[in-house]
Order: C-alpha cells, then structure tokens, then sequence
C-alpha cells in the first residue's frame, strides 16, 4: 500500500484556507474557492480511507468555508492522531511542510501575491477606494513614459547611485583598513563610524535639516557661506561648478541638485557604518598569512592592499555594491524628512518618493503601482547584468 | 620612529574622520540644552549656558524643589539682583505665550523690592494649583552694571532698559538643565508613541523570529518533497524590492479593515526572508552528528528544534533580533502610510509631526531627537559585542 501524503493535504488545507479567506475580501471569484475545495474532498477520502478512524479529523477540513482554518487545523489534527504509525519519510515530509507554512503562508500572503497584485492593479484606470477602476491595458506604462517627472525621479535615482555607491565604498574601505591595523582604541573609533547607522533617519535628518539651517546652520557658518540655502537650490552642482569657468550646462547635465547632494551627504554618513563593519569582517577574513608573505617579498603598502585586500574583499564589495544600488531605489526617508516637498522644482524627488506621491497624496493606486513594476524591472535587470559582469571578476580563489 | 610616525597619522586620520562622523550628535545634544536665543545665533555656541555646573547652583535656589522647581499655590521665590539704589528694574510675567506656555501661571504676581545692595524680583503663586514653569521678563536700566541670578534666556534691548527674559524663573537644577527635554515631552503624547513602537518592533521581533526558525530548520535538517521549490520561492521573494509591495498590502491591509491598527504595523513584516537564510545558514553549520544522536534517543524533529537547534544558534536570533528591531525602531514610510490617528503613531512619525509643528524651536526639536535615538544608542552601549558582531554576520552569505 503506498503512503498517504498528508503533507499534500496540509498544503491544500492551507491554500484552502486562504482561498476562502481571499474571496471573503473579494480578492478571488467563489468558483477559486470552491475548486480548492474540491481538491480537498478526494484528498481526505483517500486518508479515511487509509487512516481509518484515526484520519477522521481530515473531514473537519471540509467544514472549512464554515470556519476557514479547520482546513489546516484539520489535517494538523489528524497528524497528532496518526503520530508515530507513520512511515518515517511521511513523518519528514509532514514536519518539514508543518514547520515551513506558517512563514511561507504570511509570505504568500504578504509578498508573493501582493507582487501580482501590484501588476494587475497597474493595469487598471486611476483605482481608488472612490469609484469602480477601468481596465486600460498597458495604458499608465504609456503615460510613464512620457512622464516628466518620473523621468526626473529617475535621473536623480541615477545621481544617487553614481554619488553615493562609490563614495560610500571607498571611504568605508580606508577606514575598515586603517581600523584592521589593529590601532588601539578600535572599540572607540568603531564606534563612532558606527553610531550614525542605529539612529533613525528621522532623527538624524531632522539634525541634518538643523545642520543645513540657511541662516543659523553650522554648515554655513563652517563654509563661510551665510545665507547659503542648501536643501532648497534646485541648481546641479555641475553647473554651479562649471559656470566659474564660463561652461553653461542645462538639464540632466546639470548634474544632481545642491539640495540632492545634501541629502547624499547625509545618507552616505548615515550608512558608512554599516559598509565598515561589514567591510571589517571581510578584511578579519583575510589570513594574515598572505600579508606576512607579501611583506617577505617586499611588497609596499600599496601593492599589498592592490594585489591582497582588494581582490580578497571583492566578494564582500560586490555584497555592498548590489546593496546600495537596491537601496539607492528605495531612498524615502532622508528626503522626506530634509525636503518634504520633494524640492524646489522636484530636484530631490526620488522613485520611492514619486511612488508615495503619485499613490497616497494624488489617490492613484494604478498608476503608483506602474511606478513600481517599472522600478522593480530596472533593480532586476541592473542585479542580472551585475550578476554577469562582475560576479566573475569576484571569484578570485587562490 | 618610522613606524611610529605613520601609526600616528592612522589615529589623526580616524580621530578626525569619527569627529566629523560623531558631530551630529554633538550638535544635536548641544543644542538640545540651548535656549531659543543661543541656538538661533551665526556665531555657534559650543557650550550653552544650561550645561555650565555654575548655573545649576543658581537655578536649584529658584522654585520649591532644588531638583524639579515649580511653584506651589501660596509658596513664593526671590530672584535678587545686585545693584545701586536709583531707577528700579520693572518685572513681569509675560502676557505673549510662546510655543509651549503654561497657560496656568497666568495667576503669578510679581513685585519689585529694595533690598540691601540690590533689587529682589519676588514672585508669588496667588493661584489654587502649582505651576512647573513661570516665564519672567526683567527690564533692568542700561547703564547699571547687571548681575542675574541666573543667566537670562534671552537678552534684548528696549528703549532704556534691557529686557532679559527666562522661559523658567523658577526651573530647580534639572528643570533647568532639561528645561527643551521637558518642553518637547510634554508638547506631544511621547508615552504612547513609545508604547506603539516598542510594543509593535517587539511582537515582530519575538513572533518573526518563531516562524523564521521553525521554517529555517525545516529547510534546513529536514528531507521532506518540494523543499527545493519552496527554497526558490523565498529566494525569488528577496528580489522584490519593498516599494512594490507598498501598494497592494495597503489595500489588503484597508480591505481587511486592519489600517490604522497594531495588526497594520505588525503582521505584513512577520515573516522575513533574510531570518529564514540567516538562521538556516545557523542550522547548516551545526554537525550532523548532535541530530543523529538525539533521533537515535527517540527524540522528534520538534524536540530537536527546540532542545539542540535552538539554543545553539543564539548568536543567529541575537542577529536577527538586532536587525528586526532597528527596523521596526526606526522605519518611517510603512507607519506613515498605515496610520492615521495620533493613538498609533509610532515615535518616528511622533517625531515628524514634532519637526513641522515645532518651527524655529530648534533646541525642543533636538531634544525630541535625542530622546527618539536614546533606547537605540543605549542598547548598543549595553550590548555593543552583540550589535556589531549581529549587523557584521548580516554580510556573511
């Protein structure tokens, strides 16, 4: 007689479960739910079957549109009664399914479905809790396109990612070194550097906001530039660099706003903590043996650093890169807090800003969600091509 | 020598880099004890009066308590200013409230007198109830030499006088020092947003983690059929950035009619990916052999969950626990979209409210942020080996 798969039955109960609780919501049509359903009945028949009186709890699972949980209860059920009569490998494959539902049932519920739904609802006419949506195909991915300020969000994503990436990595990689030399006081320098990471960004931007005060701010008085309003110049700051010279330049050239770079200013300060204990723990990886070597060879500090830390950190690098770039596509806080308007002219308007914008001030859920998509392919597609091109160079086994 | 000199530079190059790291809060702290007029100054003030021992002496002498001041009904304080006999100083409590006035200390009287070798400025409370703070304003004649008995909040000059003005003529030692903490405390329900956010960051710290190695060690010790599918699901979960879901979980969430409640903060974070890998890698590195022996002992796979598993990878929950909170702690956008009511506002978007509500006030507004990072930066005093090893395992793949 084969073996009854009562793991099988615990995952339709589950989805049995959901499904009912879905069309309650009015997420799935009735005939979703009853098919499920449907898939249940045949399932806990063949466990009576099998099971005898000790499967009974399997037919609770059938009062499941009743009270939606006894669909998984249900079978649970009837795993306590079975207990040890069962084979082992069913044993194994009922605890290993029991023990990973719970987390994968929220993650369904809460992440994989969710992703779906943002693309269905993306397909939709302006939906709001107002009025019922029309369907318009493909329609706000048009209208994206064209869109200026999705354009602008999207330029000044890019600033953010060329500025902030790079100069967060390099600054976090001369620390990390000048703090593995094994210089006293570690645990006070690391602290410092480290700080900035654990302070909400609320906080620590609200201090920003203080820092960058045109008129009382620190910065200015630091600079000598009284009167300097740093988080409301709309200017790039390539322009502002070149015009000295006489070199006009417009537009995207223009380079990230002076309000921008502010807030890059203060985002990579924010993070430089985290990349230098991770970056850290990559260099404590390194066995000392390679330095040891290197030093008999004659080896400089350069050529030591060039030829060992840098390809031996590489994966840890690359770790932080995708990170940052992942990051640089979601950055809400800092800019909401430091520009709340998003800018003198949208200058520090970023995607996740123009998505909360677009879904929660202006009520258009469809077209926030398009946002989204289009934000998601981008992070997926710079992830792969990273994926290819530098995932080779990283793998520097010795 | 050589090896010296460049050991030398290496702390100069850190000193000043964790100096500009560490400013910030510098900046913030020393504002938070400044009065509006030192904080809105072009010339910084690096060490306000309220953090000069000096003053604290003064300020314990003003009010009822030497630590907390205030003014109880019938009870009475002196302020003395020395000074010449001749054109008298003129006192009184201000009729123009300022952002956080205590409207109760409206029954003060005030009366000048001369003493020897100076003027006593005596306030009296006329009034039924006790008052924490009573603002005072002093005009005291140009000309004459002036000695307060505590350093004025503010010093203007108008017409023939001076016009020195104290938020708090009768502060006591702490009342004084904390006098911004005070007022940004009680300018906002600071308790319950503290309430929400912990409660909330704890539940998601304590139930996520549950499930996290309950699924970890599944997939991590156990055979069992589609264990491959469902470790590429979560994998392709990862890849979801967060904004995507902000949409439609807001809907689930407003369908569910759970907006603007615990569940809204809680339940969409409860399950994480990145403690499902975290904890598994945990589970991979412990030897076969400890499972194998406890099986042979008759022992369950949930008894080798919660007996060997379990307490084994105490760093690994440590991590997570560090990385969840933070999270929950400090995240602004999800509570912002989520909630309404000022009831379920969580302490960072307490403190957002705090920023546009408080104007020019800087020094409440960084006394607001000091006590929003406090519990965080406290904790890592308190477990600094655990914060940093836990955020450096993050990078570990």
């Amino acid at each position: 007689m084969r073996t009854y798969p009562l793991h099988g039955i615990l995952g339709v109960g589950v989805l049995l479960a959901l499904g009912l609780y879905a069309q309650r919501l009015g997420f799935l049509p009735a005939w979703a739910a009853w098919g499920l359903w449907a898939g249940y009945l045949p399932l806990a028949l063949w466990g009576l079957l099998w099971g005898g009186w000790r499967a009974v709890p399997l037919a609770l699972g059938l009062l499941a549109p009743l009270f939606p949980p006894l669909a998984f209860l249900g079978p649970l059920g009837a795993a306590l009664a079975l207990g040890r009569t069962l084979p082992e490998k069913a044993q194994a494959a009922f605890y290993g399914w029991a023990l990973v539902w719970p987390a994968l049932a929220l993650l369904l519920v809460w992440q994989v479905f969710p992703t779906l739904y943002a693309f269905y609802l993306s397909l939709f006419d302006r939906v709001n809790f107002l009025r019922p949506a029309a369907f318009a195909g493909l329609q706000n991915y048009r209208i994206l396109l064209e869109d200026p300020l999705f354009w602008r969000a999207l330029g000044n994503t890019f600033w953010y990612v060329v500025f902030t990436v790079p100069t967060g990595l390099l600054l976090a990689t001369f620390v990390a070194i000048l703090l593995n030399t094994r210089v006293a006081f570690l645990g006070l320098y690391r602290t410092l550097f480290f700080l900035p990471y654990i302070t909400a960004l609320t906080a620590a931007a609200a201090v920003w906001r203080w820092i960058y005060h045109p008129e009382f701010g620190f910065l200015n008085w630091l600079l000598r530039t009284p009167g300097l309003d740093w988080l409301n110049t709309p200017t790039g700051v390539f322009a502002l660099l070149l015009r000295p010279l006489g070199i006009e330049v417009q537009g995207f050239w223009a380079g990230p706003s002076l309000a921008f770079v502010a807030v890059m200013a203060m985002s990579v300060w924010h993070f430089l903590g985290y990349q230098v204990v991770i970056l850290l723990a990559g260099l404590q990886a390194i066995p000392k043996e390679y330095y040891e070597a290197a030093e008999l060879d004659g080896a400089t500090f350069w050529q030591r650093h060039r030829l060992i830390t840098w390809p031996l950190l590489s994966p840890t690098t690359f770790f932080l890169f995708t990170l940052g770039l992942i990051g640089a596509f979601q950055v809400f806080t800092q800019v909401y807090v430091l520009t709340p308007t998003g800018g003198v002219l949208q200058d520090t308007l970023t995607l996740a800003f123009y998505l909360y914008n677009k879904g929660f001030r202006d009520s258009d859920f469809s077209y926030a969600s398009a946002i989204a998509m289009v934000t998601f392919l981008i992070i997926l597609a710079l992830t792969l091509v990273q994926r290819r091109v530098l995932e080779r160079r990283v793998n520097y086994e010795v | 020598m050589r090896f010296r000199l460049s050991l030398l530079g290496v702390h100069l190059v850190l000193l000043v880099g964790g100096g500009i790291m560490a400013f910030p809060f510098y900046w913030m702290l020393a504002t938070s004890f400044k009065s509006p007029q030192e904080a809105l100054q072009a010339q910084p003030v690096w060490v306000p009066e309220r953090i000069k021992p000096a003053n604290w002496f003064k300020a314990a002498r003003l009010g009822d308590s030497p630590l907390w001041g205030g003014l109880g009904p019938g009870r009475s304080a002196e302020l003395f200013f020395p000074g010449p006999e001749g054109l008298p100083p003129r006192a009184l409590v201000p009729r123009s409230p300022g952002a956080f006035f205590d409207p109760v200390a409206d029954g003060t009287k005030v009366e000048v007198a001369r003493g020897e070798g100076g003027w006593w400025v005596r306030l009296t409370n006329t009034g039924e109830a006790g008052f924490r703070r009573v603002p005072l304003v002093v005009l005291w004649p140009k000309g004459v030499p002036l000695e307060p008995p505590l350093p004025p909040d503010a010093l203007r000059s108008q017409g023939e006088y001076w016009r020195l003005e104290w938020v708090n003529a009768v502060p006591g030692a702490l009342g004084y020092v904390f006098h911004n903490y005070l007022e940004a405390w009680d300018a906002a329900p600071w308790g319950r947003y503290f309430f929400v956010s912990f409660f909330t960051a704890s539940v998601q710290v304590a139930v996520g983690l549950f499930l996290a190695a309950l699924a970890a060690f599944a997939l991590a010790r156990i055979p069992f059929p589609g264990k491959e599918a469902v470790f590429v699901l979560i994998l392709a979960t990862m890849m979801v950035p967060g904004e995507v879901l902000l949409i439609p979980n807001y809907v689930l969430l407003a369908r569910l009619g759970w907006l603007d409640t615990y569940y809204a903060l809680i339940v969409p974070w409860l399950a994480s990916v990145f403690g499902i890998f975290l904890l598994r890698q945990f589970y991979l590195s412990l030897p076969q052999d400890l499972f194998d022996a406890a099986r042979i002992d008759g022992a369950g796979y949930l008894t080798q969950l919660f007996r060997i598993a379990l307490p084994l990878s105490l760093p690994g929950l440590v991590s997570y626990g560090i990385f969840t909170f933070l999270g929950a702690y400090n995240a602004l956008l999800w509570p912002l979209i989520v909630t309404q009511s000022p009831e379920m506002r969580t302490v960072q978007l307490g403190l957002l409210a705090f920023v546009s509500e408080a104007g020019s006030d800087y020094g409440a507004l960084m006394a607001a942020s000091a006590f929003v990072i406090a519990p965080v930066v406290l904790g890592y005093f308190v477990a600094q080996r655990q914060f940093i090893q836990g955020i450096a395992r993050t990078g570990l793949k």
